[in-house]
């Protein structure tokens, strides 16, 4: 469970807010992606859920943050590891450097929580398997492609257990491959129902088929909230600095030349363009 | 793909299995002999004696006697150079033009050039059979602080990246019109653009590591666990303390040594 | 400088303000070996013809960027030949070639030197000896199309990311080259920045000048590229009109691409054609007779 109440976050030094009066409440186990524009916010309130803002960015924050029970802002950012996990863009600079196996590199979280070894091991086979890295485990990180990095990024994280994970366009530096691999990760985690999961992305083909619920940021401002099948149907999108997907285009574009003008529901993935053009 | 830095070679070998602090204590004996024996060959009986059959004792004879050689060669030829032939006064042996090669200068370049070899190799011998990790977690158990042990392994691996970034940032700069190719002037003066996207890159790069070190529960106080086990022996307690008198003993001998003429005079 | 305006043997220093005109890439069965060890290239070939817009798609380690860095010199093939107009590329410095061939780097991080953006864009033309007059209304004219204007005194790394790849295009507009290289241009970018890289090299193409590209996105690929090559383990599986070769899923899939959004609908809906365009599409549905 995650609740923001009328949360307003300045930068050091920044006259404009990058999150304005943001008021949020996300149920446990729901896959909630959060779209926008460049500058809009996402990287910010990825930020906040994990205690960096304000802890790591200093800066004035305003307004409640509370993620899986704890008040973020109160708590230290070493308090909040284990509670919130963040994966962000760059492969390479989630990779600790301090450990030469994919194996021990996922067990460090768990070696600093001090998890007593059995259970580690445990844990660690686990994840293994369900990131894929089975066949990986012995090889050193840094031997490893973008995409398989970025899953190990995220296995290192999942087997902390944390209740909520925040990925701020984990796919943003990886090829089609590579994304896709993590969106296989993702939506597995969503399927076991193992944690809250908030995803910013600018991939809108993807969020359309895994997300539950998006949100759209506009200037530091929530501007729209609903189901992926909706808010990525609007016509609003335009304004916020989105482009919807080539299926609603289409679709859209269809019926302006008289194609199924009643329909009211325009199509956001593949299946359901499939379905809408038939 | 860069690959991770680490001169580490692992083997099945006894002088793996010792414990970090064993094999630190050893290299430190081996330092200590580099720098405290008197004279001008003891440095190399201990080179030949006691770090080479270490090395091959490790089973990384061949790759680590490359990296002594790679490394102390350009070190050892200019301390002949200059102190051979720049000696001032002393007794010349052979007439190269204007310059003469001098015996007090080869004398002490030969010394130098044995403490050199002798300190390089036991720095060489210790990474080249301890796990990086391994040493950290050694010296973290007897109370040293995590941070820094962290700084010091993590820094090597970074170090291939900046190389790669580096040229990375060098072709960016050749693309765009910079000449890097021609006499040594002007490939020095291709080098100051490199500065500021390599040290902002860097720092961009080291700000997001220190988020995801914190994310992995880094900066959390409290005991922790262990994946790596490493293994004493009493015996090799043991050993380490006879190691810290024999260090203690050689360096007492050497100021003996000096202080003795001084005395009897 | 021959009459038609043509620089021959050098392209530096001596400009008089007409820019270098059009000119053909010839790969002539190029390939290359890492000192690692690593072919990255096997017999490549092709022909670039002057104002054509190419892009090359195909998974991590195809061998796309190894093939891009030996079009402005930055890799001498091991065997064959480059030859950009009249230049074979092992002839002439990397800096030298930077005249005709401008490269946009992935990272702009990598590129970026200069304590404003004013100057870091002024840094190619610059090195290129462009009179001042002319570095001027360059620099201007690109800030200007990528919009940074008003940055023109702003610290780069005040700026964020994505600006700052935008800086990095402009830096290499202004060079004025009639051959401009992209690497994953819109990596990073939101919709708006999407749209506008799209513009750029829509405008690049009506200059005339030929742009080539590397890039994941397929769906951008499709709406700016006339022609598209798509490389697997150092070879080109495929090279032709983009309509044609991004339609081709199954050699697309070797290599880890899938198609385009609009071309897997169509094909799905097992439509007479595959378009690239949305209005293409609804063309292509209305006529359908439905």
């Amino acid at each position: 469970m995650i609740r923001l109440g009328d949360v307003t976050y300045f930068y050091p030094r920044a006259t404009t807010p990058a999150l304005a009066g943001v008021t949020l409440e996300i149920p446990t186990g729901q896959f909630c992606a959060v779209i926008g524009a460049n500058g809009a916010g996402k990287s910010t309130l990825c930020y906040t859920l994990a205690g960096f803002v304000p802890h790591f960015y200093r800066g004035k924050l305003s307004g409640g943050v509370e993620v899986a029970g704890v008040d973020v802002p109160a708590s230290s950012l070493a308090q909040l590891a284990g509670h919130v996990g963040l994966v962000f863009a760059n492969p390479f600079n989630q990779i600790t450097g301090a450990r030469f196996s994919v194996r021990e590199e996922i067990a460090f979280g768990l070696e600093n929580m001090g998890v007593p070894l059995e259970e580690m091991a445990t844990r660690v086979e686990d994840i293994l398997g369900f990131a894929g890295l089975r066949d990986l485990a012995e090889r050193s990180p840094f031997a490893l492609s973008g995409g398989q990095q970025q899953r190990l990024a995220i296995a290192s994280v999942l087997v902390m257990r944390p209740p909520v994970i925040v990925l701020d366009e984990p796919t943003s530096q990886l090829d089609p491959i590579g994304s896709r691999e993590v969106f296989a990760v993702l939506r597995d985690l969503a399927a076991t129902d193992a944690a809250t999961v908030v995803l910013a992305e600018q991939k809108l083909e993807w969020v359309a088929v895994f997300a539950d619920r998006v949100i759209v940021l506009h200037e530091g401002r929530i501007v729209a909230d609903g189901l992926p099948g909706d808010v990525l149907a609007s016509a609003d999108l335009a304004q916020y600095g989105l482009q919807p997907t080539r299926y609603t285009q289409a679709a859209r574009a269809a019926q302006a030349a008289g194609f199924r003008a009643d329909r009211d529901d325009l199509p956001v993935t593949l299946e359901e363009a499939v379905e809408f053009f038939r | 793909m860069s690959t991770s830095f680490s001169l580490y070679i692992p083997r099945e070998s006894g002088m793996h299995r010792l414990h970090p602090l064993t094999k630190l204590a050893l290299v430190a004996f081996c330092l200590v002999l580099g720098l405290f024996l008197p004279g001008v060959w003891l440095t190399y009986l201990a080179f030949m004696l006691l770090i080479v059959p270490l090395a091959a004792w490790a089973g990384v004879l061949p790759s680590f006697l490359r990296a002594v050689f790679k490394t102390a060669l350009p070190v050892v030829i200019s301390v002949f150079l200059v102190q051979g032939l720049f000696w001032p006064g002393g007794t010349p042996i052979l007439h190269l033009g204007p310059l003469s090669l001098k015996q007090e200068g080869l004398q002490f370049a030969i010394r130098s050039a044995g403490r050199f070899i002798t300190v390089v190799s036991s720095f060489l011998l210790l990474t080249f059979t301890t796990r990086p990790d391994g040493l950290m977690l050694a010296l973290s158990q007897r109370g040293f602080p995590n941070s820094i042990a962290y700084i010091m392994l993590a820094t090597m691996q970074i170090v291939p990246r900046f190389q790669t970034k580096a040229n990375t940032i060098l072709d960016a700069q050749r693309s765009r019109g910079l000449e890097t190719e021609g006499n040594l002037l002007v490939r020095l003066r291709a080098l100051l653009p490199l500065v500021q996207p390599l040290l902002l890159g860097s720092i961009i790069d080291i700000e997001e590591r220190a988020i995801a070190l914190e994310v992995r529960a880094f900066g959390r106080p409290g005991p922790k666990t262990s994946l790596l086990v490493l293994h004493d022996t009493p015996a090799q307690r043991v050993l380490r303390w006879l190691l810290l008198l024999a260090m203690l003993a050689v360096i007492g001998w050497r100021l003996y040594l000096a202080i003795a003429p001084r005395l009897a005079a | 400088m021959t009459a038609g305006g043509q620089r021959t043997t050098d392209d530096r220093g001596a400009a008089t303000g007409a820019a270098l005109a059009p000119m053909p890439i010839v790969v002539a069965n190029v390939s290359f070996t890492y000192p690692s060890g690593t072919q990255a290239l096997r017999g490549v070939s092709l022909r670039v013809a002057p104002g054509e817009a190419v892009a090359i798609v195909g998974e991590n380690g195809a061998g796309k960027t190894t093939l891009v860095k030996h079009l402005n010199g930055l890799l001498k093939p091991s065997e064959g030949s480059v030859v950009v107009g009249d230049w074979d590329t092992r002839e002439h410095t990397v800096a030298k070639m930077a005249a005709r061939v401008g490269y946009v780097f992935q990272n702009p991080d990598d590129q970026i030197v200069e304590r404003t953006v004013g100057d870091e864009v002024a840094f190619g033309p610059r090195r290129l000896g462009q009179p001042e007059a002319e570095r001027q209304a360059n620099v201007a004219a690109a800030l200007a199309t990528v919009g940074l204007t008003d940055a023109a005194a702003t610290h780069p790394y005040d700026l964020t990311t994505p600006q700052r790849k935008l800086v990095t295009l402009a830096s290499v507009l202004a060079m004025r080259t009639p051959i401009v290289i992209f690497d994953e241009p819109t990596m990073g970018q939101d919709a708006g920045g999407v749209a506008l890289i799209g513009g750029i090299v829509e405008s690049l193409k009506a200059e005339g000048r030929t742009v080539l590209t590397i890039t994941h996105d397929i769906d951008f690929c499709a709406a700016h590229f006339g022609r598209a090559i798509v490389m697997a383990a150092g070879q080109a599986l495929a090279d032709g009109p983009a309509a044609e070769v991004l339609t081709r899923a199954d050699v697309l899939a070797t290599t880890n691409v899938e198609p385009p959004q609009l071309v897997r609908l169509a094909q799905a809906l097992r439509l007479a054609r595959a378009p690239l365009t949305v209005e293409g599409f609804v063309a292509e549905i209305v006529g359908r007779g439905q």
